[in-house]
């Protein structure tokens, strides 16, 4: 298939107005990491933001970046490195960030650093239709208009591609441990509520993952929490977070999100490679095929009230939004009308399949 | 018309529950804001479906529906114009349900911030958006407004802290919006309607997110003999990796009276005083405490003083969120102001305050949520002087104008309602604009809910607002105060 490359962002603003009167079905692409995310879809060309890759203004005293949509996530944390700041967001190093916001792909850090929807300022926005818009601001308030940055989080290239983004960062911590013990998910629940340090409580089968970050005396007492509760704990010291992801080497990883007190019911009916997020409620878990148990799955995360997309393989979206034909979904129908009136975005690729 | 209106009001709310006398028209046709509108009717409902008929039967009437919840709004987004029905939500004030194993509560719009606050203090939990309003204000208006506050620096806004939200739709239909887990499906339609004022429904149920209360907290009350100095400490703390959770900024003006009220202790010689609250375990406490000291010592602070003890830090922060109350005692009258400015730039900022303030000939002070680059200058004057408002309008336009310059924002928390309305095209494009318009369309496709807020009505394609059929013109914008 065809990948358009366009070099700026009035390229893009007139590629996609052509492509709207041709009604040329597109799908932005930029590292292609998140690809499996989205049901499937069928379109006539590629649009890359692969030359929009430059960091367009970057004070560190600030603590805010703006960037453009196709630089690397491994690039800037590599430029934010230098200034020891970070934007936790933790996605691959390939994956670019207007990617990673489109797919609405969060932290695993996320218990203390909040979702990738928190860590967005403003953006700039080629719509399906051809309109260059901004959204948001370069400051760290602002309420101003309808927030169009979050809305971008998760809408998976349908509404438009992303061009530039503004993006709040952090310190980043001096200290990072992830603290190792066995346990139950009902135990990381636990470790959840006791220790307040802990930005990330990992459960698999064989063990809890407790990642701690923060001023180097705190993580100490922290660590000293965490082996009290739990006991035969072990220590490493600047290593990514979780250490494994089994349920990634699967054929099919499925990352349901659900009120963390349905974790422990949830990981019952599941079989390994499992790993679930405590407190925040987040369940990833690897199965052979997106046949039955990704059905099975699905109806058991479903009654629970949550969402069970597939992040990796097939197996699309699965049921979650508004049920076709409420006043939600039509709201929802009349957004993407507003952004790209003739659908050429990514049909199909949406969770209603639309 | 607006007779009919009534009866059918009153059907349904009995006739308490319904206002129409002159005296609460006049009351409910302003909120927080200097603006003034009018309104036809005021209904005060008590649960959800009172509010799904209320707004079912301002639409069959031919009103729009202004949704308020306590009024404490600085920016005109309660502000009714004519031809409409206010509605009044705080009587909706149950917390329905808290859940500390989730970190989530439900809760009805009306109820007020603070109530919510301490019942989730017993458990270590908390709900972190803390607007200087929390005592009077509801979690229904923080919604509406995105309302921010001293801790949004650590914990940040109001959007930060909503799993869902229940709406009640211009059509009279009742939508959900998010869900208690981590991700919903479909898109992200929080995002609109926090912060949107009114303008895309009324909330009648609110899932907030719980934030547990930290461990150690102390607050430093660092005096300054320039402003520029104390502006300059809050820059250098920032760009030195350390994470406060709240960093306030008053100049001598404010700390003077708000001295006189709160007997916090205050450095009333300062020219300007800054609270730097560092909260977390004790040890990080403990050390960004004495990054801090040296970052104040080596940049001229004149006085450094650690709260004592809780008493002293709530005194300490009395005074601060006491300062819009107070200042009534020097002034007959003031405009809050709130803009941004990126946060490196305070001290420009605040230069070209003083410049405005020098040439409208005008005394400005200076509440700021320093480390956020939020800025709330308190523009006093006394409307009884012919001209005087004029003057703060145009100091106003003028401190908009140089804070985008500087690539900040026209507001950081108070929002735009009628206030700001006019300065969107200073900060967007008319395609941005129309894009928001297509954004509120889609939630309310004929206008019903709170026009002529954020966006003005002219020149839009997406049909005439209600309210019309009681006469109001196209674009009303309410009038200032004289």
């Amino acid at each position: 298939m065809e990948t358009l490359t366009p070099g700026s962002a009035a390229e893009l603003v007139d590629l996609l107005r052509a492509a709207s009167a041709d009604g040329r079905r597109l799908l932005p692409v930029g590292g292609r990491t998140h690809l499996d995310r989205g049901n499937p879809t069928v379109v006539d060309a590629e649009v890359s933001v692969g030359r929009l890759s430059r960091v367009l203004s970057y004070d560190p005293a600030e603590l805010v970046a703006t960037v453009e949509a196709g630089m690397t996530c491994g690039e800037l944390d590599a430029i934010l490195a230098e200034h020891d700041q970070e934007w936790p967001v933790d996605a691959d190093p390939a994956a670019t960030i207007g990617g990673v916001v489109a797919s609405g792909a969060s932290s695993a850090r996320r218990l203390r650093v909040g979702p990738v929807r928190d860590w967005i300022l403003g953006i700039e926005l080629a719509t399906g239709e051809g309109r260059l818009i901004r959204g948001g601001a370069h400051t760290i308030k602002n309420v101003s208009g309808y927030d169009l940055p979050r809305l971008m989080v998760g809408s998976l290239g349908t509404l438009g591609v992303l061009t530039s983004l503004d993006l709040r960062l952090r310190p980043r911590p001096l200290a990072r441990r992830t603290v190792i013990a066995s346990g139950t998910v009902r135990q990381a629940a636990a470790v959840v509520a006791a220790v307040p340090l802990a930005c990330g409580v990992l459960a698999t089968p064989d063990s809890i993952e407790v990642r701690l970050e923060g001023w180097p005396e705190d993580v100490e007492v922290e660590s000293r929490a965490v082996a009290r509760l739990l006991g035969g704990t072990f220590v490493l010291d600047d290593v990514a977070f979780p250490s494994r992801q089994p349920w990634l080497d699967v054929a099919v990883t499925v990352e349901a999100a659900v009120v963390p007190s349905a974790l422990v019911e949830l990981t019952r009916l599941v079989s390994a490679p499992w790993g679930v997020l405590a407190g925040v409620g987040i369940l990833w878990a690897g199965i052979a095929s997106a046949g039955r148990p990704l059905d099975e799955l699905r109806a058991a995360v479903s009654a629970f009230g949550g969402v069970a997309p597939v992040i990796c393989g097939p197996g699309g979206l699965g049921q979650g939004g508004p049920r076709r034909g409420s006043g939600a979904w039509a709201i929802q129908e009349r957004i993407k009308a507003a952004f790209d009136p003739v659908g050429i975005m990514a049909p199909g690729r949406f969770w209603d399949g639309s | 018309m607006i007779a009919a209106a009534r009866r059918d009001l009153e059907e349904i709310l009995g006739s308490g529950a319904v206002l129409s006398d002159p005296l609460a028209l006049r009351l409910y046709g302003r909120d927080a804001s200097m603006l003034e509108g009018s309104c036809e009717l005021v209904a005060i409902p008590s649960n959800r479906e009172q509010v799904v008929a209320c707004v079912r039967i301002a639409r069959r009437r031919g009103l729009a529906v202004v949704p308020r919840g306590a009024g404490t709004g600085l920016a005109g987004g309660s502000t009714p114009l004519p031809g409409s029905l206010v509605i009044v939500t705080t009587r909706l004030q149950r917390i329905l349900e808290i859940r500390p194993e989730d970190r989530l509560a439900w809760v009805e719009p009306g109820v007020l911030n603070l109530d919510l606050k301490r019942r989730l203090a017993p458990l270590g939990l908390t709900f972190a958006p803390d607007p200087a309003s929390e005592a009077s204000s509801t979690i229904g208006g923080n919604v509406a407004t995105n309302a921010g506050g001293p801790h949004c620096l650590a914990y940040g806004v109001t959007a930060n802290h909503i799993f869902a939200v229940e709406l009640v739709l211009a059509d009279g239909t009742v939508q959900s919006f998010g869900g208690e887990g981590p991700e919903a499906g479909g898109y992200d339609l929080r995002g609109v309607i926090i912060g949107s004022e009114g303008t895309v429904g009324v909330i009648t149920a609110v899932c907030v997110r719980l934030t547990a209360l930290p461990e150690a907290v102390q607050v430093l009350m660092l005096g300054f003999a320039t402003v520029d100095d104390a502006a300059g400490v809050v820059s250098e703390v920032i760009a030195a990796g350390l994470t406060p959770a709240a960093i306030e900024l008053m100049d001598r003006a404010i700390v003077r009276v708000v001295e006189d009220f709160a007997h916090a202790g205050y450095p009333v010689d300062a020219e300007a005083v800054v609270l730097i609250e560092l909260d977390g375990l004790q040890g990080g406490v403990d050390r960004q405490r004495q990054a801090v000291e040296q970052i104040a010592r080596s940049h001229g602070a004149t006085v450094i003083q650690a709260a004592s003890d809780p008493a002293h830090r709530a005194r300490l922060w009395k005074g601060r969120k006491s300062a819009h109350g107070a200042i009534t005692r020097i002034a007959p009258d003031f405009l809050q102001y709130d803009v941004v400015v990126p946060r490196t730039r305070l001290v420009e900022a605040l230069a070209a305050v003083r410049v405005v303030a020098r040439d409208e000939g005008l005394i400005i002070a200076h509440i700021v949520h320093a480390g956020d680059g939020n800025l709330h200058p308190l523009i006093m004057y006394d409307r009884r002087s012919p001209g005087a408002l004029e003057h703060v309008l145009a100091a106003g336009e003028r401190i908009v104008r140089a804070c985008l310059e500087m690539g900040g924002s026209i507001s950081g928390e108070h929002g735009i309602g009628l206030e700001k309305r006019d300065f969107m095209p200073l900060m967007f494009s008319a395609a941005d604009l129309d894009l928001n318009d297509d954004v509120r369309a889609a939630f309310d496709p004929v206008r019903t809910m709170n026009p002529g807020k954020i966006l003005s009505d002219v020149g839009r394609s997406h049909g005439p607002a209600a309210g019309h059929a009681a006469g109001a013109a196209p674009d009303e914008a309410g009038s200032w105060r004289r």
